[in-house]
Parts: structure tokens; C-alpha cells; sequence
């Protein structure tokens, strides 16, 4: 899918909680030692969740974008702290902006590419000329199930643009692919998810995600070869680059991109945080490969073509490079307390 | 959400004070009559978000908190002049406790304060961290 003119971002932020716990902690209590396949993962304090996340990542990024008026705030995440009352209306009243279209979208862990995808839209057909799409997650795992190793907590948060405000990349293309598959969700007043393990791979991640990208590759006539940087989304160290080879690219397009050994999985967040720490690197004229996953299931693709105003932009950011490094470890017992697991 | 909170949301959220456009005084809470010039202008004082950096001038630490604050102990409390010149009490977060000191900068985070119930609703606004 094209816009019939040119959408860009011009301006990302990325936020990560300070919090970590390393996987080992976790196995201590559940398997006796050892680690999980990543070393730690991010995990929300006591007093944030995916509002006060959010606020955090849009601020910067919004600054970013040099203040443009927002027509759009849409928030993607599974982990929304009310059933009902929308979170996107939480953040604008946070950022200042009352005059826009706010949503909260959910699609496990594609919500963020999701809500990217709709503003380019909405910019492309001229009705807005900048919007906020964000990608968080606090997500959950059940204690000893194996997504407790990975499910993570932060939020991505990126402002699009119309011609009017020069971007630091611009969105070349975007597919989407869905199908109804089950392998993984939460019903209503649940407090953890469940999977079908094994399932989650071929029929569901690996399906879907080739899917999107093969219609993405063909739409546009490119190969992997043409893309300096590839982002998968990352529910573990090992799909995405499984999934890169399937398609034909290398790991060095993935390096930059992937957090997950460091951050664990963020849901909503994965791929946009992969996204940012890209374009934090990334040199004018490079192409990008970010492809998302939400169980349910669905992938987006997206093909981001940077431009040499990202030189200029990047110099008052911190690198979300700080972000991962800077960090205090917890134990698995302030862990549970903090997801409320442990109660006086 | 009160309804006092909810009216007063924007100086949670954002730290809206005022500034006097007479003397270019900046007060945090918001003021109705200038200290410094004494206007009761009410079209030069207008509202005005505070600067989201400064320092720590004094701090505290909490381990007989307030009631509905008990998970959050210790809780590290200072006092913080901002970039501009006005004081505010505030919540220092992500901090480990040997971390804390006066002459520290910190810079303004949105965080979750406290809800009012399970079911009830989440109150937000503002607190520091160190940078
Ligand atoms: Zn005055």
C-alpha cells in the first residue's frame, strides 16, 4: 500500500524502564539455574504503566518533530491499565493536545505498526498533517510460563508527517497479512495470556511475518539485498533471525535492530524499539525492512527509506543505547512485588 | 478521579504554574495576585508550564509513609528548585537509595500517583528522576 503523497516521520522516541530483571532470576525459582534464551528483560515500575510510558515516549519525540500540531494520537497495546476509559485520551491531555483523533488500538503485539500504519493513511489522504502512533506494552506472563523470560515492558513513539514538515525518513511502502489463528490471546478479565506453545512458530509468527514482507517485496520490486536494515519482530532471540533467513537476509541487517537479549519483549513495542535503535545509527539513503507480529494473528510491513535531515534531527537525542545500558537489576522477588504478585 | 483533581489535571500532568507578564515572575502552584509586583491582572498572569529540569535543594526519606502509599517505601521525597527559579515537593523514582543527594539534577517523569480502589480510577502527574 502507497500514500499518494509522500508521509515521513519526523521524530521517534523510544522508552525503556530502568528495571531489569536477568532471566536467570527466573529460573532459579522455576527451573532450578540457568538463563533464559535472553539475558534480561525490562520491567515497569511500580508506578508506570503503559500511560505513563507513553507520555514519556511521545514528549521526546514530539520535540523531535519540532512541536508540529498533532491531528492523531493513537495508542496500540495489549496492556491497557483501564477495560474501558481510552488511554490515548490520558496521554493528549498529558501532551497539551485536545484538537485530534485519539484511539486505542489492540492487536497483541502488531497494535504499534498498526496505529503507524493508520496515520500514514490519514496523512496520505491529506485529512491531518501530523499524528502520534505508539507502540507499549507492560506485558504479562504467568509465573514459570515461558513467556515470564521474555514479556517485557516499554513504549516506541513516532510522529508522521505530510510533505509540509521535512522528515528524517519516509514510509516508502506498507503491506498487512491476517488470518484467523489462535495461537495465543487473553479473554476478558484474564489476568495472564495463554499459548499454544509450539504453535506460535510456523502456523503463526513465521506465516504470517514471510507473508507480509514477500507482498511488501513484490508491491515495491525490491530484494532483501537492496535494505541496509532489517527489524523483526522479536518474541525471542531466535524468530527473527529465523525468520531473515526464510526470507533471505543476513544477521548483520538484524544486529542493530534486535533488543531482545537485552530488553526482552515488549510486545507492541518490540519492533518499534528495534525500529528506533536502527534509525539512531542508521546514514541518509539507507533502506529499512520493519515487520511486525500480533498473535491472532497479522504482520505489517514496512519499507522506510532515510533521509538526510536524519543527520540534523539526531543531534539532540539521546540514543536509546542509553536507555538499554543504563539500568538497575532487580531480584525475582521485588519482580513479583511490583506485578503485584507479592501483596502485604 | 475527584473532581478537584480532575479540574486541576493539567497541573499534575504538566506542572502548569503561572507567569506575571508584568514582572516575569513564575509561580508553581498557579497564583490569582503576583508576590513579587503585586498585579491582580488577571490578562498578564497567565498560565505557564514549568521547566520539566532542576536540582535537588533538600530531600527526605519516607519509611512511615502516608496511607495508600505503603508499597512505596522507601520513599524518597525532595525538595526541587527548577530551572526557573520555583520550588516544588516531589517524588524522586528509579533511584537507588545510596543515589539520592542535594545539588542532584533531575528532570520531571509522568508517573501513576495512586488509584483510588481496584476498580476505581488511576490518578496521574508528576514526579523526578535523577539525570
Ligand atoms: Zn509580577
Amino acid at each position: 500500500m502507497k500514500t499518494k503523497t509522500k508521509v515521513s516521520i519526523t521524530g521517534y522516541a523510544g522508552y525503556i524502564p530502568k528495571l531489569r530483571l536477568p532471566t536467570s532470576e527466573i529460573a532459579q525459582i522455576w527451573k532450578g539455574g540457568g538463563s533464559g534464551p535472553n539475558k534480561a528483560k525490562s520491567v515497569a515500575n511500580f508506578d508506570e504503566d503503559i500511560t505513563t510510558m507513553s507520555v514519556e515516549a511521545a514528549r521526546h519525540a514530539i520535540i523531535m518533530a519540532n512541536n508540529p500540531d498533532i491531528g492523531a494520537v493513537f495508542v496500540g497495546s495489549e496492556s491497557k491499565p483501564y477495560a474501558v476509559k481510552p488511554t490515548s485520551t490520558i496521554v493528549a491531555q498529558a501532551l497539551g493536545i485536545h484538537k485530534t483523533l485519539a484511539a486505542d488500538f489492540e492487536f497483541a503485539c502488531k497494535a504499534g505498526t498498526e496505529a503507524m500504519q493508520v496515520i500514514t493513511g490519514l496523512i496520505g489522504s491529506g485529512m491531518i498533517n501530523n499524528g502520534i502512533a505508539l507502540g507499549v506494552d507492560t506485558a504479562q506472563g504467568r509465573p514459570g510460563d515461558s513467556l515470564e523470560y521474555t514479556a517485557s515492558s516499554g513504549a516506541a513513539a513516532f510522529v508522521l508527517s505530510s510533505e509540509n514538515n521535512h522528515g528524517l525518513a519516509y514510509v516508502e511502502a506498507s503491506t498487512s497479512f491476517v488470518s484467523d489463528t489462535g495461537d495465543f490471546w487473553r479473554r476478558q478479565g484474564e489476568s495472564y495470556p495463554r499459548h499454544l506453545s509450539r504453535f506460535t512458530g510456523d502456523p503463526a509468527y513465521f506465516f504470517h511475518v514471510e507473508s507480509s514482507v514477500r507482498t511488501l517485496l513484490e508491491e515495491i520490486n525490491a530484494k532483501p539485498t537492496d535494505f541496509t536494515y532489517a527489524v523483526f519482530h522479536q518474541p525471542n532471540p531466535k524468530f527473527p533471525l529465523e525468520v531473515a533467513k526464510r526470507l533471505g537476509f543476513t544477521k548483520e541487517q538484524l544486529e542493530v535492530g534486535l533488543l531482545n537479549p537485552e530488553i526482552g519483549n515488549p510486545y507492541s513495542a518490540s519492533s518499534p524499539l528495534g525500529l528506533i535503535a536502527t534509525l539512531d545509527v542508521a546514514k541518509p539513503g539507507d533502506k529499512i525492512l520493519l515487520a511486525s507480529f500480533g498473535s491472532g494473528a497479522g504482520s505489517d510491513a514496512f519499507s522506510i527509506i532515510v533521509e538526510d535531515n536524519i543527520l540534523n534531527k539526531r543531534k539532540n537525542i539521546v540514543p536509546l543505547r542509553q536507555q538499554i545500558d543504563d539500568n538497575i537489576e532487580i531480584n525475582y522477588s521485588t519482580y513479583t512485588k511490583l506485578r503485584g504478585i507479592l501483596n502485604k | 478521579m475527584s473532581i478537584s483533581y480532575w479540574r486541576t489535571r493539567d497541573r499534575y500532568y504538566r506542572i502548569i504554574g503561572s507567569i506575571c507578564e508584568n514582572c516575569k515572575s513564575e509561580f508553581f502552584p498557579p497564583v490569582y495576585t503576583c508576590s513579587k509586583c503585586n498585579s491582580t491582572d488577571k490578562s498578564k498572569i497567565k498560565d505557564k508550564e514549568m521547566p520539566n529540569q532542576g536540582i535537588i535543594i533538600s530531600y527526605t526519606v519516607l519509611y512511615e509513609p502516608m496511607l495508600g502509599f505503603e508499597d512505596e517505601i522507601p520513599m524518597q521525597i525532595a525538595l526541587i528548585q527548577l530551572n526557573n527559579g520555583v520550588r516544588l515537593v516531589s517524588q524522586i523514582v528509579d533511584c537507588k537509595i545510596d543515589d539520592i543527594a542535594i545539588g542532584k539534577n533531575v528532570k520531571r517523569v509522568f508517573r501513576k500517583i495512586k488509584s483510588e480502589s481496584k476498580s476505581g480510577q488511576i490518578w496521574y502527574g508528576y514526579k523526578f528522576r535523577l539525570c
